[in-house]
């Protein structure tokens, strides 16, 4: 199924993720309309295992990432029982089962591929007396971090196709949570609907970039996501696109400054979306293809396990009155370790890269993604018990 | 005087930026020239632009006759001026600037001209592979972002402006002119 261009308009781009779920779910063969719908919405994903669930799963079309900060006082024990409590309801509602006192239980029963992963942040760890294996990142000149946005001590990332269900799995998860935690921020975000497009396409974001062609695929997401006790990290940016000036940009402009194309994501010294980048390629005149103070050449990482996973969502909130869109990216990313991937590509980044006249990063947060959980344990146990 | 005053004005109408919507870096004098045909190698060539660069967003390489690059120290900016001192050794045949700035507004601005080196005593020019004639004057593949090419020598700029004036209003019509 290719792309056409007159399907990926400015319209189709801000509505595509308001739509509700129709299609066939990821991992189902194509299918009629009916049926495909159908199973979109009693789609599962397993909670149980030794890595959590969320993060090497393609990422469904909606999300909401809420963060906590926690209650004074909040101790080790304390923390024990409220992640028994939030681990209980997510095994339980990514299953389609209602958690325990759901107030909407009817609400529950499609969960459609819902994940629940949660993340720890530094605070949690100094909260229960421990070290901390993240830290919060360095300053880059390119933040305008917002504390609205930025930091947390407890982190659901919640996805599903299906925009109720993130919303009725926030809510509830929200709600156990209020004895321990106050919500400090939460950032909601949208994918294409499932069907639209074929799930081995990359997607675009708001900005009509494909982002994602360089992530790590098949074996290479272990070795770059995993560690050998079935934790990770993750890093959630909040990335504003400046658009008024980005729309004042021609098509070359923009991929000058991305060093791919547009419209195939093909590195400008190649034609296909995959071809590696040849950062050597010149023109006809000496210049190299791809710019040197490109996105692309600033943020490549050859080594796959440097690589980061990034699992990004698009924002679009309310346009001001004259008509500014507040629109952006929630750049979720998963690795190893933060100090030895993450951060040394936003440095790269944040020295040059010409992507930056029109993205600024508006917040931060680190958290440890912690292992899975067998179905009499609970996320955290390793930690905190 | 009423001559000279209308000369004066139509060079400039001319040599005045294409009515670009908005400011992007353009190239106003080059050294050495364009189409320039020098009997010395240059020790460097200088690009002056209408607006400050940005040292990490400036490219500019000279390629040789047979389109390798001529090694050169690494650019300085100035200013609105950049400066590739080459250290490399010369063949006679026609050469090719090319640059690649970053406006202040950050558009992308890139560019190309031909020189030819014909000293007198180094061995004539080979004849240089059919593509690599003279590049053309903005645009490569990549083109569309190029702002106009001003050919003027660093001289006095109205005078050289003022010379360059005819040969450059036969020229600008053809000249691709960027369409952003």
């Amino acid at each position: 199924m290719t792309l056409k261009p007159p399907s990926v308009s400015r319209r189709g781009l801000l509505t595509g993720g308001a739509a509700a779920g129709l299609g066939q779910v990821a991992a189902a063969a194509p299918a009629t309309a009916a049926t495909a719908a159908d199973d979109t919405g009693t789609a599962t994903v397993a909670f149980h295992g030794p890595r959590q669930a969320g993060v090497a799963q393609d990422p469904p079309a909606h999300a909401a990432f809420a963060a906590f900060t926690l209650a004074p006082g909040a101790d080790r024990a304390a923390l024990g029982r409220m992640m028994r409590l939030l681990t209980d309801d997510a095994a339980r509602l990514t299953q389609g089962v209602p958690a325990l006192g759901d107030t909407d239980a009817t609400l529950a029963v499609l969960p459609a591929r819902l994940t629940v992963t949660f993340g720890f942040g530094p605070g949690l760890y100094r909260a229960a007396r421990l070290p901390s294996p993240v830290a919060d990142l360095p300053k880059f000149s390119i933040d305008r971090l917002q504390s609205r946005w930025s930091g947390g001590d407890l982190l659901l990332q919640i996805c599903a196709d299906d925009p109720l269900t993130v919303a009725h799995t926030q809510r509830m998860m929200i709600k156990d949570a209020r004895p321990f935690a106050a919500v400090r921020w939460v950032q909601q975000g949208f994918r294409r609907s499932p069907g639209v497009q074929s799930p081995e396409h990359t997607q675009r974001n708001v900005m009509g970039q494909l982002d994602g062609t360089a992530n790590p695929r098949g074996g290479e997401i272990d070795p770059a996501v995993w560690n050998p006790d079935g934790s990770s990290t993750l890093v959630v940016r909040r990335v504003r696109a400046e658009m008024e000036t980005w729309d004042k940009l021609s098509v070359t402009d923009k991929e000058l400054a991305v060093g791919r194309r547009m419209e195939s994501g093909a590195p400008l010294s190649g034609t296909l979306e995959h071809d590696r980048p040849d950062f050597a390629v010149l023109d006809e005149t000496g210049l190299p293809k791809i710019p040197d103070f490109s996105h692309v050449t600033r943020a490549r990482v050859e080594d796959p396990r440097l690589k980061i996973l990034r699992r990004p969502y698009n924002y679009d909130g309310v346009p001001d009155a004259s008509g500014v869109p507040d629109c952006g990216l929630i750049f979720a990313a998963y690795q190893r370790d933060i100090v030895e991937q993450f951060v040394p590509i936003q440095k790269r980044l944040a020295e040059k890269d010409l992507l930056n006249e029109w993205i600024t990063p508006i917040g931060s947060a680190v958290f440890a993604v912690p292992p899975g959980c067998a179905e009499d344990g609970w996320i955290g146990e390793q930690v905190l018990a | 005087m009423k001559r000279l005053a209308a000369v004066i004005a139509a060079v400039l109408a001319v040599t005045a930026p294409g009515t670009p919507a908005w400011a992007h870096a353009q190239l106003m004098f080059a050294d050495p020239a364009k189409d320039l045909t020098l009997t010395v190698a240059p020790a460097a060539v200088t690009l002056g632009f209408n607006e400050r660069l940005r040292p990490d967003f400036t490219t500019i390489v000279v390629s040789d006759p047979a389109r390798q690059r001529v090694a050169a120290s690494p650019a300085v900016v100035d200013d609105k001026r950049v400066t590739l001192t080459l250290t490399g050794t010369w063949s006679n045949g026609t050469y090719t600037v090319a640059y690649r700035v970053v406006s202040v507004d950050g558009h992308t601005v890139q560019g190309s001209y031909p020189f030819t080196l014909a000293d007198p005593n180094l061995p004539p020019a080979v004849p240089a592979p059919p593509s690599a004639a003279a590049a053309p004057a903005s645009g490569g593949e990549d083109g569309g972002s190029n702002g106009p090419l001003i050919g003027v020598g660093a001289g006095t700029v109205l005078l050289a402006a003022l010379g360059a004036g005819l040969y450059l209003s036969g020229r600008r019509r053809s000249s691709p002119q960027a369409g952003n």
